[in-house]
């Protein structure tokens, strides 16, 4: 393994004779290098077995029509009989037919989705972090009750958030219910249970956003922000001319961050709302295509992966160039 | 443009006891002047010029600038600009955007703006960083830009806050002469505070000592070398330090070993201790020649400086060594390790302290030449 990892080694050396020079090289290479190279195989193996072969396979996956009935099942003793059906997949899935579940739609949602979501994560956290940013009576203790949801493993407070949705006996329409508002029902089969599930999204998301944007506030240094009041500027300037510029770094980084978690954020959604076709994204729908229906449609689920993968890596690039040419200014 | 006047004005933070960071500060800066604020770390004397600038409460007192009470003023309504020992430029902005950022919150048009920039980056030498960031620039460009900021408002009074501790020895010295010729050439009121005695007597047209929170002289560099208020004032300015020394006290004047410095009839009269805190600068000593009389000094050091050398060295006075510091020609010092008697050059240069209070006490010597 080590031996055939050697690249063109870049030593400035003057060659030895000919015949030895290949074997002279190698071994130089490894006197210096094996130990390097030893400490990163374990990564390489494990990431290699973990990531980067189940990815190949799905792509691969999403070229046939493999599905429950055709795989290769040892149980039964039957051998695999897919096809190789192109881009087939690919095309069904970009028509937006219902029948492959309805693709543009469910991106649409999903991209309502991630950005409403992330903006409340931001928004919320970034007034959080202004509060606990100052000086105040019991400053630690606030900031471990807002860090406790980060906390919590999120399909814990899944099924408690559950509870309290709950129509009938949850804590949520009871309150509703005492100061005579309506008490809808938040998990049936309609858009309430998607405005249900953002909340709870939110609850979860806004701590990290919270840490992360207290850390970036710490490291702004209160000398500018004298300067600043020195300068004239009132409480609202140091606010968008030192504070946003300051946080920057951050919240680029915490934004890019919080858009892919939130646009692969399964457990929430699935574990709130189940299959209700009114909170499906893209994600889910790729888990339901894969776990359930009468055919487990292996092959379409593996194309949805891929596309939220594409999905994510455009936009993703879309966003550092952006933040780039911004930086360049 | 515009005076300055501190009114027995104090901070006071709030402990057990209460710190009084400035304690009952009593100031005039008139129209115009570069008035220095030194002493040691703790002494208050960022607190005071922060106090000035708005950032620090007024516990007790007024702070006035040109006549009006802003004791209560936010910084924004007191018409200063301050330079700040990290400079505080604003990374995201560019040179010329951090030296207008005041004047575009204060709504001055753009054309102004920049014409204004223009000008005090002309002034600094500035004019080719204009549309760099901060972080591109160097340490001294970094510290123009700072006072450039502050030029460019043309406030009423400059503050500063020890502008150059963060720059290297020889570009401290050159921008030192920068800043005061600056000062002169704006004839802005300028508040200066410093650590450095060597900065307060080279800018100043006068330096205010304080310690503890406590003035303890304001006065001309000249006058505060020559007649300093106290021991304090006199140990902290000048370098080499002067050497003070609390020693006995007779009729014939301060013994220090084999030399009794004869002290004015006026000082021995009115002084009913037995002891006497005894200065005399590094330049007023001298190494004796010969069967002269003198203290015995063994050389500890010799620091050669060209045209100076200063000897440091020990004497032994009633048993205890005790450390001095003499100037003499730079071109035969002593050798290191070596016993020489020294003496004063003048009678009449010594500084004499209460032992206990360290008040001064007045010699009827002559006035300095100043």
């Amino acid at each position: 393994m080590v031996a055939t990892t050697t690249g063109p080694a870049t030593e400035p050396h003057r060659p030895p004779p000919a015949g030895t020079r290949r074997r002279g090289r190698l071994r130089r290479f490894l006197d210096r290098y094996w130990y390097a190279y030893a400490l990163v195989l374990p990564v390489v193996v494990v990431v290699g077995g973990l990531v980067v072969l189940p990815l190949a396979q799905g792509v691969f996956f999403t070229f046939t029509d493999i599905n429950e009935g055709n795989i290769a099942n040892p149980v039964l003793g039957r051998e695999a009989d897919y096809d190789v059906v192109g881009l087939a997949n690919y095309l069904n899935v970009l028509s937006g037919d219902p029948a492959y579940g309805s693709f543009w739609a469910v991106l649409l949602r999903t991209l309502v989705w991630s950005g409403i979501c992330v903006a409340c994560h931001y928004g919320i956290g970034l007034g959080l972090a202004l509060l606990l940013n100052r000086p105040l009576r019991f400053r630690t203790l606030y900031r471990i009750l807002l860090i406790l949801p980060w906390a919590v493993p999120a399909f814990v407070s899944a099924f408690a958030w559950r509870y309290l949705f709950n129509a009938d006996y949850g804590l949520i329409n009871w309150l509703l219910g005492s100061v005579g508002l309506p008490t809808p029902v938040w998990l049936g089969q309609s858009p309430v249970a998607m405005v249900a599930v953002i909340i709870v999204n939110v609850w979860l998301g806004v701590p990290f956003m919270m840490v992360a944007l207290l850390g970036g506030l710490q490291s702004i240094p209160g000398d500018l922000y004298e300067a600043a009041e020195i300068d004239g500027a009132t409480p609202w300037q140091r606010f968008t001319q030192i504070t946003l510029p300051g946080l920057r770094p951050v919240s680029s980084t915490v934004i890019l961050l919080g858009v892919i978690w939130t646009f692969n954020m399964f457990p929430v959604i699935y574990l709130i709302t189940g299959q209700n076709p009114h909170t499906r994204i893209l994600i889910t729908y790729a888990f339901e295509r894969f776990f359930s229906g009468a055919t487990r449609d292996y092959a379409i689920a593996s194309t949805y992966g891929v596309l939220i993968l594409s999905v994510l890596l455009v936009f993703a690039g879309v966003y550092l160039r952006a933040l780039r040419s911004r930086e360049a200014d | 443009m515009a005076g300055v006047s501190y009114v027995k004005a104090s901070r006071v933070y709030p402990g057990n006891p209460p710190v009084r960071a400035v304690d009952q500060l009593d100031l005039e800066i008139s129209d115009g002047e570069f008035l220095v604020l030194v002493g040691p770390s703790g002494s208050g004397k960022s607190t005071a010029l922060r106090m000035l600038a708005g950032l620090e409460d007024v516990d007790e007192g007024a702070i006035h600038i040109g006549g009006t009470d802003v004791t209560h003023t936010p910084p924004k309504g007191r018409d200063i600009a301050m330079v700040f020992q990290s400079y505080a430029l604003y990374p995201h902005m560019t040179v010329g955007e951090n030296m207008g950022f005041a004047l575009k919150l204060r709504r001055v048009p753009k054309e102004t703006i920049k014409a204004k920039v223009a000008e005090a980056a002309k002034m600094l030498d500035l004019t080719p960083y204009l549309d760099r960031k901060p972080k591109a620039l160097s340490g001294g460009q970094r510290q123009r830009v700072a006072m450039g900021r502050a030029i460019v408002r043309e406030p009423a009074v400059f503050l500063m806050d020890e502008p150059l501790s963060n720059l290297d020895a020889k570009l401290r010295v050159e921008t030192r002469a920068n800043i005061a010729a600056l000062q002169a050439r704006l004839g802005t009121t300028t508040i200066y505070v410093t650590h450095d005695q060597v900065e307060a007597q080279t800018m100043g047209h006068r330096v205010a000592v304080l310690k503890d929170g406590l003035l303890q002289q304001c006065d001309t560099p000249r006058n505060l070398y020559e007649q300093p208020a106290n021991a304090f004032v006199a140990g902290f300015i000048g370098s080499p330090a002067m050497n003070l020394k609390t020693v006995a006290l007779t009729s014939e004047g301060a013994v220090l070993d084999g030399l009794t410095v004869p002290l004015p009839r006026s000082v021995v009269a009115g002084h009913d201790a037995k002891t006497i805190t005894f200065g005399v600068r590094p330049e007023s000593l001298r190494l004796a020649g010969g069967d002269e009389a003198g203290m015995k000094l063994t050389v500890d050091l010799v620091e050669e400086l060209g045209a100076d050398a200063y000897v440091y060295g020990s004497v032994d006075i009633g048993g205890t060594s005790e450390r001095f510091i003499v100037r003499t020609d730079g071109r035969t010092p002593p050798s290191i390790g070596s016993t020489v008697t020294v003496t004063l050059r003048d009678d009449n240069e010594v500084h004499l302290f209460h032992p206990e209070t360290g008040a001064r006490l007045e010699t009827t010597k002559a006035a300095p030449t100043a």
